[in-house]
């Protein structure tokens, strides 16, 4: 098996408004390039304003948009935190972040290259996190996190994407067609708009 | 009075150790980073004063690592027996809405303040 999707992973939508990023993975320590995600995430969350209807008066497109821009600002920079943290080092495959807008969702997806290893843990809370409910997993984590320090937060990140921001995850896991020891993982969240043409209420 | 400042965001420590000011945007890596932000916070719980406010009307983005430090502060402050502990939120700072409800679970007696 070279491929599998966990969750409700987004495929690429095809005819829609769109943007891509890659980060080569090797230029930088990640201390260095940890403002980029800042930098990028907020520029997604600016570039997506200019393509959602502006319907309504002007003070609820407003606020409508800036909610938007803030979910997408969010989102994408948990998933490129995650994406730099745990990228696989010395592995020339880059980080990737991709936007899409259809009229009734917008997706952000994040890729990266992980070990065999990690890609098993990372199902691991991936299958964890599916069978239960982000909210109380995220409730669980913050309080085993308080007691024993660093180890309980990774991937807090993720339930907050959920729990917060009402996403729908997914992943897919491809294994590298040159290098049977990489995985490529990616992580897809979708954001339902919610009073789009033709959306349910 | 004691500030942390960074690149994007100012925090300032009130004299008397009643209140803790946020201003600008938070995305430090990790509990590491944010480490420091979390001492100067658990400065108000060496002798309270009778209401600690976290002012956060002006904090315009947290990242998730961010919402951890808070989560800590606020079980250390659940967990004294007579701490009260007030958050000020914007309702026009989105994140504020969607994710201060969580602190609220950790800590039922927190107080928020939406204005």
């Amino acid at each position: 098996m070279t491929s599998q999707t966990l969750g409700n992973y987004a495929e690429r939508a095809g005819k829609c408004e769109y943007l891509t990023l890659a980060f080569s993975p090797l230029s930088a320590p990640l201390r260095t390039r940890w403002r980029n995600n800042g930098l990028s995430a907020d520029f997604l969350g600016d570039y997506v304003t200019t393509f959602l209807p502006t319907k309504g008066s002007v003070a609820a497109a407003e606020s409508r948009q800036k909610e938007i821009r803030h979910a997408v600002t969010y989102i994408a920079n948990e998933l490129l935190e995650n994406a730099m943290k745990y990228h696989e080092r010395d592995v020339d495959i880059p980080i990737g972040i991709h936007l899409e807008l259809t009229s009734d969702r917008i997706t952000v997806s994040v890729s990266n290259g992980i070990s065999l290893g990690q890609a098993q843990r990372y199902k691991t809370f991936v299958e964890r996190l599916l069978e239960g409910d982000a909210g109380d997993l995220l409730l669980r984590q913050q309080e085993e996190s308080a007691r024993c320090n660093e180890s309980a937060t990774s991937c807090l990140g993720l339930l907050t994407v959920i729990s917060d921001y009402d996403a729908q995850l997914g992943w897919r896991f491809d294994v590298h067609p040159a290098q049977s020891e990489v995985m490529t993982v990616t992580t897809s969240a979708v954001l339902p708009l919610k009073d789009a043409p033709g959306a349910s209420a | 009075m004691r500030n942390i400042n960074g690149e994007t965001f100012e925090i300032r420590l009130e004299e008397d150790n009643s209140a803790v000011i946020f201003k600008g945007a938070l995305r430090l890596n990790g509990m590491e980073d944010y480490a420091p932000i979390l001492e100067l916070l658990k400065e108000t719980l060496i002798h309270p004063v009778a209401s600690i406010v976290l002012d956060l009307r002006e904090l315009d983005f947290l990242n998730s690592s961010g919402i951890t430090m808070f989560s800590r502060f606020v079980i250390e402050a659940r967990d004294r027996v007579g701490i009260d502990l007030q958050v000020l939120a914007s309702e026009t700072v989105p994140w504020h809405a969607r994710s201060l409800k969580n602190l609220q679970r950790l800590m039922p007696a927190l107080n928020i303040r939406l204005t």
